[in-house]
């Protein structure tokens, strides 16, 4: 075994005797990029057997920060990270840092939103991506990667877990001039919006906050993604399921359900008529409540960094105060309840203690100043 | 007239009276559905966003072919058929 060739392929030795990896395609997944959006429970498990897999680059980026009960199920956290509050993204690159050296990852400590999707995606600092993994815990987010997906031509892999029940589905999408390598294959799948035309409305469905969330499920779900996402950076067009997956692991039942069809038949404002709505930011929300927390989120009112130091100063006064480089953190008592205020320096904010936009508003502008 | 298996998703059986499916007799999806509408009106109102259009954030597949690729709510139903009602899933 050679262990001091930082380019050698002697860990993978498993993997590539499979069918349709051997050496050129581990080179293939070294030469890879996948961007990952969002770093919970799919997104750590993700980025977490992308990066054993070799997939030479991974972009995670996340908005949050480690919790005591994230540990359930976010398979790279661990009890220090929480006691060093770290940032999702950060506490991931320095776990796969010692999982696979070869890998490099870029955390991103970011909101995504139709403001920098496509810059994370295709049109930034970080290059084209050749896949995008789903880690979201939400329906907004996950129309703007579809978006994105179809107007860059890259594939998508959407996961998507609750309570016992979870989905996959993988996007290759159609492209303006239907030249991608999986159309030229015939593979070509319909978009997530050809497939769930709206998302499920606030109280529709149970969260993670009001019905849990089983850890090996998020791992099922995630893994599935995964083997999605290695068969498409590897090219096998052929091997990828074309139907939605829908699991649940307390009933015992798996459906696959047939999809095909709905790109010819339906008339997707996304993928046939090609208008990214998302992206032209028409839906986008200023505040998002927070899956399995009772927290609101408000998004980064503008380009300038914040001077944490003098708000820190201001924020004495009312509460416990701490901070790093990464983050403000105030507990604050108003109006007789307690709440904590996370502060990120793009000057998004998390108001824990409340799942009402309005109050968190509220609160942002009491003691940050709107 | 005999019954087909209609799924109720986790999210909506509270409506249901806690069950995972129903046996519901009905010679179409739409009769099916409007007999599910009367024997559990909570559920029909999730369901349909006016008497005859469905939710657009509710997807339903019978056999797993999703309906709005067969005849929508007319298309045909037979005994032992399975409508099940499926919601998008967005944690994670």
């Amino acid at each position: 075994m050679d262990n001091d060739n930082p380019h050698s392929l002697d860990r993978y030795h498993r993997q590539m005797l499979l069918p349709g990896f051997g050496e050129q395609g581990q080179k293939r997944l070294a030469a890879s990029t996948a961007l990952i959006i969002g770093c919970g429970a799919l997104g750590t498990v993700a980025a977490n057997m992308l990066a054993r897999a070799g997939v030479g680059h991974l972009i995670i980026v996340d908005r949050d920060f480690i919790e005591l009960t994230n540990l359930q199920r976010q398979v790279l956290f661990d009890e220090r990270d929480v006691a060093d509050s770290l940032p999702k993204a950060e506490a991931a690159r320095r776990k796969i840092a010692q999982i696979n050296s070869q890998v490099r990852v870029t955390p991103v400590i970011e909101d995504v939103n139709h403001t920098n999707i496509e810059r994370l995606a295709a049109t930034g600092e970080y290059g084209r991506a050749d896949i995008i993994v789903d880690g979201l815990d939400n329906f907004e987010t996950r129309f703007l990667a579809n978006e994105v997906a179809v107007k860059h031509g890259i594939p998508y892999v959407y996961g998507g877990a609750v309570g016992t029940v979870g989905m996959s589905y993988a996007i290759l999408p159609h492209t303006e001039h239907g030249d991608s390598p999986w159309e030229k294959a015939g593979r070509a799948t319909p978009c997530l919006r050809c497939i769930f035309e709206q998302a499920p409305p606030p109280g529709m469905n149970p969260t993670c906050d009001t019905a849990g969330v089983l850890g090996p499920l998020v791992s099922i779900v995630a893994n599935y993604e995964v083997v999605e996402a290695l068969k498409i950076l590897l090219g096998h067009y052929d091997a990828v399921n074309p139907a939605l997956l829908s699991i649940d692991t307390w009933a015992n039942t798996t459906r696959r359900l047939k999809v095909a069809r709905a790109y010819e038949v339906g008339e997707c404002t996304c993928c046939k008529k090609r208008s990214f709505e998302w992206i032209e930011g028409r839906y986008s929300a200023g505040t998002t409540t927070l899956c399995g927390r009772d927290a609101v989120q408000l998004s980064a009112t503008g380009e300038n960094r914040l001077n944490f130091e003098q708000i820190a100063d201001r924020l004495r006064a009312h509460g416990e105060v701490k901070l790093n480089n990464f983050m403000l953190r105030a507990q604050i008592t108003d109006v007789n309840e307690p709440f904590e205020l996370t502060l990120f320096n793009d000057g998004r904010a998390i108001i824990k203690g409340t799942k009402q936009p309005a109050r968190a508003r509220g609160i942002y502008a009491k003691y940050i100043g709107a | 007239m005999s019954a087909i298996t209609v799924q109720i998703p986790t999210a909506l059986r509270s409506q249901a009276d806690g069950q995972e499916s129903l046996q519901i007799e009905g010679d179409s999806v739409r009769q099916v559905l409007s007999n599910v509408c009367q024997q559990y009106p909570d559920l029909g109102k999730r369901l349909f966003k006016s008497d005859n259009e469905i939710n657009r954030f509710i997807n339903l597949y019978l056999n797993d072919e999703d309906i709005r690729f067969l005849d929508q709510l007319d298309t045909q139903v037979k005994p032992g058929d399975e409508l099940a009602i499926v919601p998008a899933i967005a944690g994670g």
